[in-house]
């Protein structure tokens, strides 16, 4: 048996598509991501070594680069805490409730299946100027104001707009993840802590939060590289639009690297992309201290 | 005693009205934007603006047909189907073999491979686009279908591998012993022994990946140039424009690219729950 499992060959027989697909298409093009971020290099020239220069253009120079950071980490943290609060209230509240839970929990869940893509199509409709809302709107003589166009305050009206439709759409996936873990604790702690004479909030407080640390951990990670990474529906909603005032980094770096074929530049776009996940994993992961208890 | 029970009773019973008003709001919330997309597909232009909020007065099924042939998702919804299945049908394979490898074999390196796995789930796809375009334009992988689905697997091969390796670590040691023993050799132990044992796992991760790549939209925009070539999505994102004024045909089209992701949803959507804890729980 022993001898048979330890079979070199048939290791490597099963291991080493994935392995290769792996380095072929995710390590080393990682590499070159990180060695083109050190060049000057577009569609027309071939790649040429100018070390932090590329770097140096991005935070000094970039307008839309600032633009671009600033609105990524807004949606980042606004992901976070609204993902966060809103998740762990509604798996509370489904937990609790015996009737329909089900139903509930599948239709918040819905969106997050979804496309992004068509769903930012969606909702830009729902914003439109003449449509959805404002159409609300009219009906009480209010006349709505241009939520996808409007460029005062230092973060855009388009931007909480569409903060609040990814809020709409993965708050689902957080609310999963709590109710899955809240499921998990075992149903005499609660029972012990009735008879204590604990009421509800307080066996919230000293039971579910305490237990549910790990999952914190993991959701919020979770909803902060998610919209790090946000793509679909940046694209689909503004475009980046109006005048790159909406762009976020994954934007800037697909307009950048395939509208203006900045290959070079674009790599360190993705660069700090890179380092900014990095940095906030490991930030999550080292500033939640997890404990452990029996469930 | 009766009094405090009563009382009791009460209390509960408005607490779980409130509960649940506030659940059925945002019910509403979050289906009323779906249901008006619904109506309006089937509505004239002109009703849209008459009558927002009202139903359908007929039935315009030439909206569909017109998003359907002239917006070409019907070419789209192909070759979406044709990335999906071929995506999920080699990551399935190729994961599986990992996963059993890591999960159930006896070397050395598993537990380094596993983590070279899961970094996957941590790098952001935009991180490899640009020397994946440029090579990919090299070998004429740029507008084929393949050129896509090269990359899907193995983007999708990191939750793969996570959950099937927990599948097969799972199993009993005495079925491959007995295996063993019978005479089996290590290839036939995996496809028919622990391969069928771990058919849950394998339909959770299926409709991840599934779900995952039918939505994938910067991969296959910058990829993909050639109109016959395109995914749902992205044909989806060139057809519509909040600019253009064919509202109605639009919604159809929207409707026609969330409905098969709907309908698998509705009919599956407890594994999909599954898939999403299992996957989540490293992160």
């Amino acid at each position: 048996m022993d001898k048979i499992l330890r079979d070199k060959k048939a290791i490597c027989f099963f291991i080493a598509p994935g392995i290769i697909l792996f380095t072929l298409i995710l390590l080393i093009p990682i590499c070159q991501t990180f060695y083109y971020s050190f060049c000057d290099w577009d569609v027309l020239s071939s790649p040429e070594f100018v070390g932090f220069a590329n770097f140096k253009k991005l935070f000094t120079k970039d307008k839309t680069m600032m633009i671009a950071l600033k609105n990524s980490i807004f949606f980042m943290l606004f992901s976070a805490v609204s993902q966060q609060f809103f998740g762990l209230l509604l798996a509370v509240l489904l937990t609790n409730v015996k009737r329909g839970r089900n139903i509930f929990k599948n239709i918040y869940y819905l969106p997050c299946v979804l496309s992004s893509a068509a769903l930012g199509l969606l909702w830009s409709f729902m914003f439109n100027q003449k449509m959805g809302f404002n159409q609300i709107l009219d009906v009480f003589g209010i006349s709505g104001p241009m939520w996808l166009m409007d460029t005062k305050g230092f973060i855009i009206l388009p931007m909480w707009v569409i903060s609040f439709v990814a809020m709409w759409q993965y708050t689902g996936q957080t609310m999963m993840l709590y109710m899955a873990q809240i499921s998990g604790i075992s149903e005499s702690l609660y029972e012990a802590s009735y008879i204590d004479g604990a009421g509800k909030f307080q066996s919230f407080k000293c039971i579910t939060l305490p237990l549910i640390k790990p999952m914190v951990a993991t959701t919020l990670s979770l909803n902060a590289i998610g919209s790090l990474k946000f793509f679909d529906l940046v694209y689909n909603m503004t475009a980046g639009g109006p005048n790159h005032r909406t762009d976020v980094l994954a934007t800037h770096l697909y307009f950048e690297g395939f509208q203006y074929f900045k290959y070079g530049y674009a790599s360190a776009i993705g660069i700090v992309l890179l380092v900014l996940c990095l940095t906030v994993t490991i930030i999550i992961k080292k500033g939640i201290k997890i404990d452990d208890y029996e469930m | 005693m009766n009094e405090i029970a009563s009382v009791k009773k009460n209390k509960f019973k408005i607490s779980s009205i409130i509960i649940y008003t506030f659940l059925a709001i945002l019910v509403v919330f979050y289906v009323a934007p779906l249901l008006w997309m619904l109506f309006v597909s089937f509505k004239t232009n002109s009703e849209v603006f008459d009558s927002p909020f009202g139903l359908p007065k007929a039935l315009q099924l030439d909206n569909y047909k017109v998003a359907w042939t002239a917006g070409k998702l019907g070419v789209a919804t192909l070759n979406s189907v044709l990335v999906c299945i071929i995506t999920l049908v080699i990551s399935m394979i190729i994961g599986s073999m990992a996963a059993f490898a890591i999960g159930r074999m006896k070397w050395f390196l598993s537990e380094y491979t596993m983590v070279y796995f899961l970094m996957g789930m941590m790098i952001p796809i935009h991180c490899v686009l640009i020397p994946l375009f440029i090579k990919f334009s090299n070998y004429h992988l740029t507008n084929s279908l393949w050129g896509l689905i090269l990359p899907y697997i193995t983007f999708s091969l990191p939750l793969t591998i996570y959950i099937m390796a927990g599948f097969f670590k799972g199993m009993p040691q005495e079925l491959f012993e007995a295996a063993c023993i019978d005479g089996c050799s290590i290839y036939r132990i995996f496809f028919s022994i622990a391969l069928p044992l771990a058919k849950t796992g394998m339909f959770v991760t299926g409709l991840m990946t599934f779900v995952s790549n039918w939505n994938e939209l910067l991969l296959a925009m910058v990829f993909i140039s050639d109109t016959n070539k395109k995914t749902l999505p992205v044909t989806l994102t060139y057809f519509v424009s909040p600019y253009s004024t064919n509202y109605v045909q639009m919604f159809a089209a929207i409707i026609i690219a969330i409905l098969p992701t709907i309908v698998v949803y509705c009919l599956f959507s407890n594994q999909i729950v599954a898939g999403l804890t299992a996957g989540a729980v490293k992160g």
